[in-house]
This record gives structure tokens, sequence and C-alpha cells, in this order.
């Protein structure tokens, strides 16, 4: 038994880690800085995490209030809302596309001119990634110790300061760990992209979308700009775990998990 | 001077919480098993917990008021420290730190954090941390049950003290009949929801008003059949044997010893206690300075000194006895 | 059982299955299906929107030598309630008009930077606000009402027929469209493979895309 699952242990592990490796195995450090200087890789990047950084801004200001209200109210359809808000988490990134192009399109319900600006691909990366910080942030806000809270308004707290002065700094690294996973799912968006942000170097050319349009023309700038993108969701990966869990070095046993 | 006036009904799975309690600038234990609604009616007292009913202080109604409009000082039973932040952090968010962490001895402790503190010294925390928002009212949830027995011991003397000197009216919840005893001017039997005896705890002990709170103020309770004669009660116990009270009573009754009450001998006394019970050592456990003899149904608390002169051991055959005026008669 | 693999051309969607509906058929830009060839897919024919990409892999050893099968024009296309008002292409010059177009290196996308060249019309280019990986992607666009206008084949409006309006391209400006197809030397079937290159070329072939709008070399 256990030579099978080390076996089947074996197998999956290398079946995961031989993507990745390939990339940096095909491009050397030197190439990769070099094909990154690209300017289609260059201008990619910059409009990844301009879009990036303000659809986190967006996810992280208006979810934080949106799951502390989830995790501490009890009211009726609370469960129905809680799946709404996971609903893009199982959702094909294509009916996310339509999905956002039937609400902000032209023609769509708010007929707005979104599609094909900045905003657009702001929209898509929220979209798709705030329920990975909502419903970590829910989870955070939940697994408070009720009895703080009680003990902050014996103290004379009302809601406000019992959200921002102990709610909101216990569940910190909890929100944290989310806003990493929620990033690191924004970086990687493309269906909903291209379908309702369209592409555009400088303006809607995302690195996933750069890649895409690339890897047929350029392969090695295509390369290098995955090469980054697994760098960075790697980086994200490790904090959240860093988050969760505490600091411990990443190639030591992980603590084990009691949940 | 403060006053708090309670008649809070609170409705919990299985029984219904009803109390109706005048504090004044006294402590008052509120003591029973677990279960019975103790932490409840701290909880409905803070507003923790939607009740029915009135708290009034010093004439106000706070029935309506949310929890921090509420001028209570609550401490937590594990007390609810905040992790995040410093000894003087966790004070300061009630209220101006430094004069109570001064006076509560904990001065040299402000910028450590609650991970780092003992026992005894995150309860000084919680104490001066419910203290600094000045409150009317103080309540504390069994303030003492986190701590170990030696810890315990000098707390308990500690936050006597403290009490003392604060004037407050304080209800204090324990399971603890010592802590209730040691701690409380007046001590209140919660069972099941309800108040079944409230008393000094001498009072609770010599005229305590059924078995249960006999048992619960540590005496030994043994169940059997009474009848009246001349100036005593004989009662004939479940296991036939038959000891005497001055106590009257006829029927189906509970007779309560406690324990410091009983002596115990190897043989037949013949001294003026009037009730012998000769039976097995079933357990010996000492306790400070005291060692308490467990003979067949009644449980003896004699010195360590007679223990070392009997030379007890489980499974010896003693004689337990004790004073017909010793003897409690109460309804089960 | 032998199932031809076709890699087609986007704008062949609606036409080759109508020929021989037996094969397996991926559709998408000449370019992207190209680069697959090069990368070692299974295809056993390659049916590109231009000569360029199977002109490459026959010139790197990769496929028979192509042969022409289809030519096809290029034409503007508006959702039908025209919103930015065009009546010709020399409207797309116009400020803040929503053009889409195909990217560099997919046909489509060469055709029209091509044709707007010829016609001086380069400065449109800064109305571009997407370049689509293949021109069914332009067409969505259009004819979701989300872009003003957009540069496909004529072929291609008849599968959104009245949700578009067309103009045509002046003479001056239309590029050659060309198709080719021709056989990956990868294919494990090249028999089956011919017979099918046989089949497009041959009468029935020729009027199947001839019904579909397609021109004849």
């Amino acid at each position: 038994m256990r030579l099978l699952f080390g076996a089947a242990a074996a197998v999956a592990l290398t079946f995961l880690a031989l993507p990745v490796v390939a990339i940096f195995l095909r491009v050397s450090p030197t190439t990769l800085v070099h094909e990154l200087s690209d300017p289609v890789a260059r201008d990619a990047l910059v409009v990844s995490l301009r879009t990036s950084a303000l659809a986190q801004a967006l996810v992280v200001g208006l979810g934080t209030p949106t799951a502390y209200l989830l995790a501490t109210r009890r009211f009726r359809g609370r469960t129905v809302l809680l799946t709404l808000v996971e609903l893009p988490l199982v959702l094909p990134p294509a009916v996310a596309g339509i999905g956002l192009l039937a609400a902000f399109g032209r023609t769509g319900l708010l007929s707005t001119s979104i599609p094909f600006t900045q905003l657009a691909v702001v929209l898509a990366i929220a979209f798709v990634s705030a329920p990975f910080f909502v419903r970590t942030a829910v989870a955070s806000f939940e697994g408070l110790d009720p009895t703080l809270i009680a003990a902050a308004r014996t103290l004379g707290a009302g809601p406000w300061r019992v959200f921002a002065r102990v709610a909101l700094p216990l569940a910190a690294s909890g929100l944290g760990a989310g806003l990493a996973l929620s990033f690191a799912r924004g970086l990687g968006e493309f269906g909903a992209t291209i379908m309702f942000a369209g592409s555009l170097q400088r303006v809607t050319q995302t690195l996933s979308l750069a890649i895409y349009a690339e890897f047929a023309r350029n392969f090695d700038v295509a390369l290098a700009m995955g090469a980054l993108l697994v760098a960075f969701s790697f980086i994200l990966l490790l904090v959240v775990k860093w988050l969760s869990f505490g600091w411990t070095s990443p190639f030591r046993s992980a603590p084990s998990s009691s949940a | 001077m403060a006053e708090l006036r309670l008649d809070v009904a609170v409705s919990l799975r299985t029984f219904e919480l009803r109390v109706a309690l005048d504090v004044h600038a006294e402590t008052v234990a509120v003591v029973g098993p677990s279960g019975a609604g103790k932490s409840t009616l701290l909880r409905a007292i803070a507003g923790l917990v939607p009740a029915r009913g009135r708290v009034e202080v010093d004439g106000r109604d706070w029935s309506a008021l949310a929890t921090e409009r509420r001028s209570v000082g609550f401490v937590f039973q594990d007390y609810a420290l905040f992790p995040h932040l410093s000894v003087r952090g966790n004070v300061a968010f009630g209220g101006p730190p430094e004069d109570l962490l001064e006076r509560l001895g904990i001065a040299q402790l402000a910028d450590a954090h609650p991970r780092d503190l003992s026992g005894g010294e995150r309860q000084r925390v919680a104490l001066a941390r419910a203290l600094a928002r000045k409150p009317e009212v103080l309540l504390l949830d069994e303030p003492l049950a986190a701590l170990d027995a030696h810890t315990r011991d000098m707390t308990r003397v500690e936050l006597r003290a403290t009490l003392r000197e604060l004037g407050l009216p304080t209800i204090v919840v324990t399971h603890d009949f010592v802590d209730a005893a040691a701690l409380a001017d007046r001590v209140g039997v919660l069972v099941d929801g309800a108040l079944v005896q409230v008393g000094r705890a001498d009072e609770l002990i010599s005229a305590p008003v059924s078995a249960f709170v006999a048992r619960f103020a540590g005496g030994n309770v043994l169940h059997g059949h009474a009848h009246r004669a001349d100036t005593l009660t004989s009662v004939e116990l479940d296991d036939r044997n038959v000891i005497v009270s001055t106590d009257d009573a006829q029927g189906e009754v509970a007779a309560v010893v406690y324990p410091w009450d009983v002596t115990l001998a190897r043989a037949m006394p013949s001294d003026s206690a009037q009730n012998h019970v000769q039976a097995e050592v079933t357990s010996v456990v000492p306790v400070a300075n005291r060692v308490r003899v467990t003979v067949g149904a009644v449980t003896a608390e004699i010195t360590a000194e007679s223990a070392q002169r009997l030379q007890i051991r489980e499974g010896d055959l003693l004689v337990a006895s004790w004073k017909a005026t010793a003897t409690r008669l109460v309804a089960l | 059982m032998k199932v031809l693999a076709i890699f087609a051309a986007a704008s062949l969607t609606g036409v080759l299955p109508s020929i021989d509906r037996a094969p397996k058929f991926q559709f998408a830009g000449s370019d992207q299906l190209a680069f697959q060839i090069t990368q070692g897919a299974h295809a056993d024919v390659f049916a590109a929107a231009s000569p360029k990409y199977p002109e490459q892999l026959y010139s790197q050893g990769l496929c028979s030598k192509p042969a022409a099968f289809a030519t096809n024009t290029v034409v503007l296309i508006m959702p039908s309630a025209n919103p930015a008002h065009i009546r010709s292409v020399y409207d797309l010059k116009g400020h803040g008009i929503k053009l889409v177009i195909g990217a560099k290196g997919v046909p489509i996308g060469d055709y029209t930077r091509k044709l707007l060249a010829k016609l001086r019309l380069s400065s449109a280019l800064k109305n571009v606000v997407s370049e689509e990986d293949d021109v069914k992607l332009v067409v969505a666009k259009v004819a979701l009402g989300e872009a003003d206008a957009g540069f496909v084949y004529r072929t291609d409006v008849k599968s959104v027929g009245n949700r578009v309006l067309r103009i045509a391209v002046p003479a001056a400006g239309q590029p050659t469209v060309r198709y080719e197809l021709c056989i990956p030397t990868t294919s494990q079937h090249s028999k089956l493979a011919a017979a099918f290159v046989r089949e497009v070329l041959s009468n029935r072939g020729r009027t199947a895309l001839r019904t579909a709008g397609f021109g004849l070399p």
C-alpha cells in the first residue's frame, strides 16, 4: 500500500511540476529578462498590475464590509446570498464574460460604454476573483471568538469600534490570505476579459491575453510572460500559506491543519 | 448608594431562566451546576442576550439599552483579553489605564502581550480592563476557574479585597461553593434557571432549603425515613442504619451532615456524639492540610494529624460519628 | 475507424462541414493552427485563410504543396442599429468610433491593415478598441452591438444575418483573400486526406463554397 501510494504521489507530483519546470528550462534567466523587455510584454505587465491593483482595491473595499455582514448577521436568505457570492467561483469564465456583457454592455441591462476600456478589465477581474476574497473573509470573521466581540461591547464599543478595533485586526491575516488568493486568480483571468474587454495592447491586453495572442507569433515572449506569471502566483501562494499558518520555511513540513 | 435591581427572564432550550434579585453595594455569588443558566444571567444583565423583564440600576431602566450603553464591567470566564493588544492596550480599550495598572499591580506588565501572561496575571488584566470604563455594576463569570490551585488561593484573597474596596453591586458566577463563600457577602443557588435560596454562606450551610443546596454547600446527604419521637427524630437510612437528629421531621427526608462535623474512630466510641455509622473506607484524599475520608455514604474531613494517628487506608473498617445537633433534616 | 482531423480557418466554420461532415474539425485563427502544426499537432488537412501559413509550412517541409481552393472579400460590418452612423469606410477616421479588427498575424488582421493602408486610412487604427484572435470574435463583438464596426469576410455575415449591416470596401482597397489548403507531413491518413482535398476542389465542393458566398480561384 505504501509503495502504491508513493508511486501515485510521485506520478501526480511530477505531472504537476513538469509544465512549470519546463517553462523555466526553456527560458534562461537572461533571455527571460531580455524577452520581457519586448514592448508587448512590458505593456501587458503594466496593464495587468494596474488593473489587478484597482480590481483588488475594489474587492477589498466592498468585499470586507460584505463579508462582515454575512459572517455576523443571521437573516433569511443568508445562505442564498452566500451561494450567490461564491457562484463566480464555479462559473466558466465564458459565462462570466457573457454575463458582464449582458449587464454592462452597450446593449446590456445598464447599457454602459464600459466594454473595451481598462475599467472593463478591472470589472472582469473583480467579478471572477472577488469570491476568493469574500469566502476567506467570511470564514475569518466567522472564526473570531464571539467572546472577544462581547468583551469589546461591554467595554463600551459600538458596532463601528468593534469592527475597526477588534474584528478587523483579528481577521487581518485571514483577509490578507484571501486577498493574495484573489490577486492570484485575478492575474490569471482570461475568458471573461477577452469577451468583455477585448484585447488591445497598452489598454486591455493583460499578461494572460498577451500570452495567448503571442504564443503563435512569438513563442519566446509568451514563454517569458508565462514564467513571470508562474513566479507571481508562486509568491502569492506562499503569502497565503504564511498568513494562514504563520511562517515556517516552505521547504520544511507544514503544520498539519486540524480542520 | 448604588443598587442593581433585577427581574429578568430568558427562555433557554429546556427551561426558563427567571431571576429576581436586588444587589446593593455588595458581592452576590451565584452558584449552581453547569447549565443552570449562571452565565446567561450575567449576559442578560449586560445585554448580550435578549431578556424580558427589567434590569434597573439606581432606578434607571437598562432593558432597552444596547450592551455598549450599559455601564457594566464584565470579566469573562477565560478573561477574553484581546490577543492583538498589549496589557495597556487591553485596559485602555475601556478607559484611561495608568491608575488601574498601578492599583492591580500589573504596571510592569503594561507592554506584555496576553499570550505571555500567567493565569493570575490575566485575571488581573481582565479585572483592570473591566474597571477601566468606571462601571456601575461589576459582573464576573467564573473568575477563578481558569487558575491552578495555588494561584487560585492567592487570587481569591486578592479579589475579595479588591471587591470590598470597590463597593460596587457585583455578581460573581461560580460553580464552586468555596469560591462563592470566600468572595461574596451573599450566595444564591441557581438550579434549572431559578434561585432556590439566597443568603449568607453560613445560612445556606446551617439551614439549606433543599438537599441540593446542602450538597452544593458541601454536605453529606443521606436519604431516609423520619419518625418523630419526643425531643429527637430518628431516621432510618436507606442502608438500614438509624441516626438521630434534633430537627423536626416526618416521612421521607434528606439528612445532612457536614464533613467537618464528622469524627472518625477505629472502634465504637463512647463520647457525646450520638450518631455512629460503621463502614469501609472507600477513599482517602488529602486537601491542603486536611484529609477527606469517605466512609460508606459519609465523607469526613479531618486534620492531617488525626489521619496520621489513625493510619487510615482504603478498605479499613471505621466508625464515623457526629452529633444529633449536627444532623439537619431537609426536604428531598 | 479513421477520422480525419481538419485544421481550418475560423471563416470556414460553416462551409467545410457541409462538404463533408465526417472529419473532426478544429476552427481557429490560421496563425494559431499553423503554430500547433509546427508543434507537432496531428492534423490531416490544413485549410488557411491566407497563403502565408501553408506556404511557410511547405517551405519548412511540414506540409504538401498548397492548393488554392477559395477566395473571399473583406467587408465592413456595423450593428444593425449603426450607433456610430457609419456610411462608408471613410467614416472610420471619425472621433470616438469603436473599431474592432483582427490581431496582427491573424489573416483577417493582416488583410485589414493592408486595406486601410491602401486606402490611406491607417489613422483609423487609433479607433481600434480591440484586436481579436480570430475573425469570429470580431463578428461577435459587432453583432452584440459592443463595437461600432469591424472588418470581417463577406462570408461571415451570413451567420449573423439581420443583426449587422454590411458595406463594401472600395475596390482600390480590397486585398486579395485567397484560401489554400495542404496536407501536413505528420498526417497518418494522407490518402484519406488527399480524398478530402479532392472533394473540396471538386464541383460539389466548389458549389458549396459558392453557395456560402466564397469566390473561386
